[in-house]
């Protein structure tokens, strides 16, 4: 496990020396978290970590997105009781600091009653360490539901789980790994993390406009979920935000076997032209222009100059100074 | 550019030779599934979409799920629900075309008029011979009502067994059959005993089976020496006179009536020179005929495969069909004989209300017994919302051929010199071996019971050896031994108790019992109350239909 080469690697910039803040990623075990987490954040899965049964998470949290905010994973309500007495003792650190909690249910799961048992106490715990703290339900592995019921059973779930969250709100949303519904969870839960997100769109409308690209996509850095993005005319292909972030975290893969990390790319072809760069600390863009005859130069200058507009918004209301606030 | 078409990434290959992550990334092909899908071409207006969004993008995350895995690793693989269908993929040979998979799936869909006669020809079976007896046992009126009422309960039932795997949740039902859904609900109890009453009904039919099949052979042989010898049997048995003669085989054993028969004994063994008593000792339908049909039977049961005999169900329906003939020409002939006397019995005719009637709804419920195959049967319907119609529509076509036989022959039998007590099981028996559309009849029968026997001796076998064994055909003798078993119950049946309706109430109200009354009705109410759909007024009627089962079951003993 040592010799993977985590994306920590990526962001050694001292930003360690204050403590993380924590989006934990919670639920029964078998679940599907640790799946999850992979595909969202192109992290290998070795076999012998699942063998272990509960999942001990204390050292993987180095995957870190959205600049400060580093990812938990806990297996909640396991049966294992050594898992769980760790658990219960470190209830308070590993619920201290938490800005998202996600919480996975297994739609297959039989234990209806105990799930959402465990869930409440997982509440109680950010009621009390972590009170501001976003809820986010996702109900998971959909695909194994008949398509006819999907809806019907997704309906029931989410009033079930909004009655039992009060007094806090919680999103819920329905996932699996086989179709977009993750993506799409994933990019509306990132979505709803970043502080000023609106001005982030506003701005990059006009800079599309500014410098006459088809598309252009505004991509997390860790997880290459999609932003925000703004397109001119209509585009043939809805999978494409997936498939674009699926192909760069496989390159991104290959680069950390080489011990090489993604910095940016172009695609050039007769009728095309796709750039892919580093953006803000926190962001890759996208930039599709359809008219070939402009020199890449003229655009990677382009995409230069906003980049240093991009960086002052992200400053000044730095995403994470309201957080820093608040840590004791 | 010649670039401009390649992939942005190469399907793996590049960046696996990139790497030496040692065994855990071994070309391990067999567990990657061949899964590709063509880059497609968005630029150009391609009217022609031949590839489908959901192929490409499931294509984007499969390859990106099989670089997070080791590649021996399931944990990512596509499930099969996934995967589009086998009509939806293309196969790519080296040389560049694609061709699609025709779809290899056997049982295509049929329409909904095939799939109602695949069902009636599936029910009829030879309990069509005894109906008219069955008819007579109950009392005409009695004998139709409770005819239809039977057909209403089964049909009901058949619906509660056709509907049970879709209300299974969260799993894959479309290859299961009623003994999988008692094993889902019951354990390895409910796929045992329905195993062993499915067998219980398949035994019962070879046993039947055995029983006609030498009754036609006896028959058919005393005809065809009495043709070549000129030999004229009619005296010596009692019955009518005239060209439709019907004859009344064992005048003697006559229960119900106080009155004995004008015309006393038959003897059997005739006027006999010593031809005669000689072919009569070696050709006695109890005593010889059994045993020359295991010399044909038995070793065609030992085949490994029955594909060659389900050939021959087109003489299934020819039987029936020529059955039917046969009996509106013989009702035609013979003119009705019906007199209505509602409660006590004259000596010629049978009330109407009978006590005996509870061998009538024995035998009905074997003869309209589909359950333990009406959910594969249905499977092929085209339109499989329409199940429950073309269900219904089966169910009735079976109903009137069952009542259209039963009331002729009953109605048709000649009551003044015979009794109505005289029909026979059989009612075949009731006409003389010297009937030539009858001789016909019985050779058809024959022919299709030699062709069926060994279909349902392979159904027997399949089921046992399979579930004991888990094997179809563990070995020669272990087949055999099975073979002779069932060959042994029909001979001993033809030469000690060759009572057609007696077999056949027996068997059907035991495997009714299970596989048409209590699983069914059980397995429906676990469902509902699973679902917290259960009211009362349900739970009432189904355990109901449990009680009329075992009631059925247990009236049999007493008759």
């Amino acid at each position: 496990m040592s010799t993977r080469l985590d994306f920590k690697m990526l962001y050694s910039d001292g930003a360690l020396s204050h403590p993380a803040i924590a989006v934990l990623l919670m639920g029964k075990s078998g679940s599907g978290k640790t799946s999850m987490r992979s595909i969202i954040f192109a992290n290998y899965i070795a076999r012998d970590t699942r063998r272990l049964g509960a999942t001990i998470d204390v050292e993987h949290s180095h995957v870190r997105f959205l600049g400060n905010l580093v990812l938990n994973l806990w297996d909640c309500g396991g049966q294992d009781t050594f898992m769980e007495n760790y658990f219960t003792s470190q209830r308070d650190n590993i619920f201290r600091n938490v800005e998202v909690l996600i919480y996975v249910f297994d739609v297959e799961s039989r234990e209806l009653e105990k799930d959402m048992h465990y869930y409440q106490s997982c509440l109680e715990a950010i009621l009390q360490n972590s009170p501001d703290a976003k809820v986010f339900c996702l109900v998971h592995k959909m695909d194994l539901v008949q398509e006819d019921q999907r809806d019907l059973i997704f309906k029931e779930r989410e009033e079930d789980l909004k009655r039992l969250s009060r007094p806090l709100a919680c999103t819920c949303f329905r996932t699996s790994i086989w179709d977009e519904t993750l993506y799409k969870a994933w990019s509306s839960i990132v979505y709803q993390l970043i502080p000023n997100v609106q001005q982030l769109e506003t701005n990059l409308r006009n800079f599309a406009q500014i410098i006459e690209a088809d598309e252009v996509l505004l991509f997390e850095r860790a997880t290459f979920l999609v932003i925000s993005h703004y397109q001119c005319k209509e585009q043939r292909d809805a999978h494409r935000f997936e498939k674009i972030s699926n192909i760069i975290k496989q390159f991104k893969l290959s680069c950390s076997k080489l011990a090489a990390s993604f910095q940016s790319m172009e695609v050039r072809n007769s009728n095309f032209a796709a750039f892919i760069d580093v953006f803000t600390s926190n962001t890759y863009v996208m930039v599709i222009m359809s008219d070939p005859s402009i020199p890449s130069a003229a655009t990677l200058i382009n995409i230069r100059n906003a980049r240093k507009h991009f960086e002052k918004l992200e400053r000044v209301d730095g995403p994470k100074h309201s957080l820093h606030m608040r840590m004791r | 550019m010649e670039d401009d078409y390649r992939p942005l990434l190469s399907s793996g290959h590049t960046a696996e030779s990139l790497s030496h992550r040692g065994s855990a990334d071994s070309l391990d092909f067999k567990a990657k599934r061949p899964f590709h899908v063509e880059p497609r071409n968005i630029v150009d207006d391609d009217p022609q979409e031949r590839v489908s969004a959901e192929a490409a993008i499931l294509n984007s995350r499969v390859h990106y799920y099989s670089r997070l895995t080791g590649s021996s690793d399931r944990l990512l693989s596509p499930p099969n629900h996934v995967i589009p269908r086998p009509e939806e993929i293309y196969i790519y040979s080296p040389l560049g075309t694609a061709f699609k998979v025709t779809s290899g799936d056997p049982s295509s869909k049929n329409p909904s008029i095939v799939t109602i006669f695949a069902v009636w020809n599936t029910m009829m079976g030879t309990s069509i011979l005894s109906i008219p007896w069955g008819i007579k046992q109950a009392g005409f009126t009695l004998g139709i009502l409770i005819l239809i009422i039977v057909g209403l309960l089964m049909l009901y039932c058949c619906y509660i067994v056709l509907k049970s795997p879709k209300a299974i949740p969260y799993v894959d039902t479309s290859d299961w059959e009623f003994p999988d859904v008692c094993r889902y609900y019951f354990g390895k109890f409910g796929q045992w005993s329905s195993l062993i009453f499915s067998m219980v009904s398949l035994i019962g039919a070879m046993v039947v089976y055995w029983v006609l099949m030498s009754n036609f052979l006896y028959n058919t042989g005393q005809f065809i020496y009495n043709y070549a010898h000129n030999v004229n049997m009619s005296d010596s048995q009692f019955g009518t006179n005239g060209s439709d003669r019907v004859i009344c085989p064992y005048p003697n054993t006559d229960p119900g009536g106080n009155t004995t028969p004008t015309i006393t004994t038959l003897i059997l063994d005739g006027n006999g020179t010593s031809d005669n008593s000689l072919f009569k000792n070696w050709w006695s339908k109890t005593n010889t005929v059994p045993f020359y049909l295991i010399i044909l039977l038995l070793p065609l049961l030992c085949f490994r495969s029955a594909s060659f005999f389900a050939r021959f169900t087109f003489l299934g329906t020819i039987s029936v069909v020529y059955l039917i003939v046969l009996v509106t020409i013989k009702a035609v002939r013979l003119g009705f004989h019906l007199e209505f006397h509602w409660i006590y019995a004259t000596g010629f005719y049978v009330s109407e209300f009978r006590l005996l009637f509870p061998q009538l709804t024995g035998v009905l419920t074997l003869a309209f017994f589909i359950h333990n195959c009406v959910i594969t049967l249905m499977k092929s319907n085209r339109n499989q919302e329409k199940n429950v119609r073309d269900l219904s529509v089966a169910y009735l076509l079976v109903g009137l051929t069952y009542v259209y036989v039963g009331i002729l022959i009953f109605a048709a039998f000649p009551s003044p010199p015979l009794f109505k007590d005289c029909i026979e099981p059989n009612f075949l028996d009731n006409f003389p071996s010297s009937d030539v559309m009858v001789f016909v009849a019985r050779t058809f029968l024959l022919f299709q019971m030699i062709t069926v026997y060994p279909l349902l001796g392979y159904l027997v076998r399949v089921q046992m050896m399979g579930q004991i064994f888990g094997n179809h055909y563990p070995s020669f003798l272990h087949v055999l031994a099975l073979n002779v078993l069932i060959v042994a119950a029909g001979v001993l049946m033809a030469k000690f108790y060759p009572n057609i309706g007696s077999i056949i109430r027996f068997s059907g109200a035991t495997c009714g019992l299970a596989l048409v009354f209590v699983f069914p009705a059980v397995v429906h109410m676990i469902s509902l109350k699973r679902q917290g759909m259960l009211r009362w007024p349900s739970a009432l009627f189904h355990s109901f239909l449990i009680l009329l089962g075992l009631a059925n079951l247990i009236a049999q003993f007493f008759m």
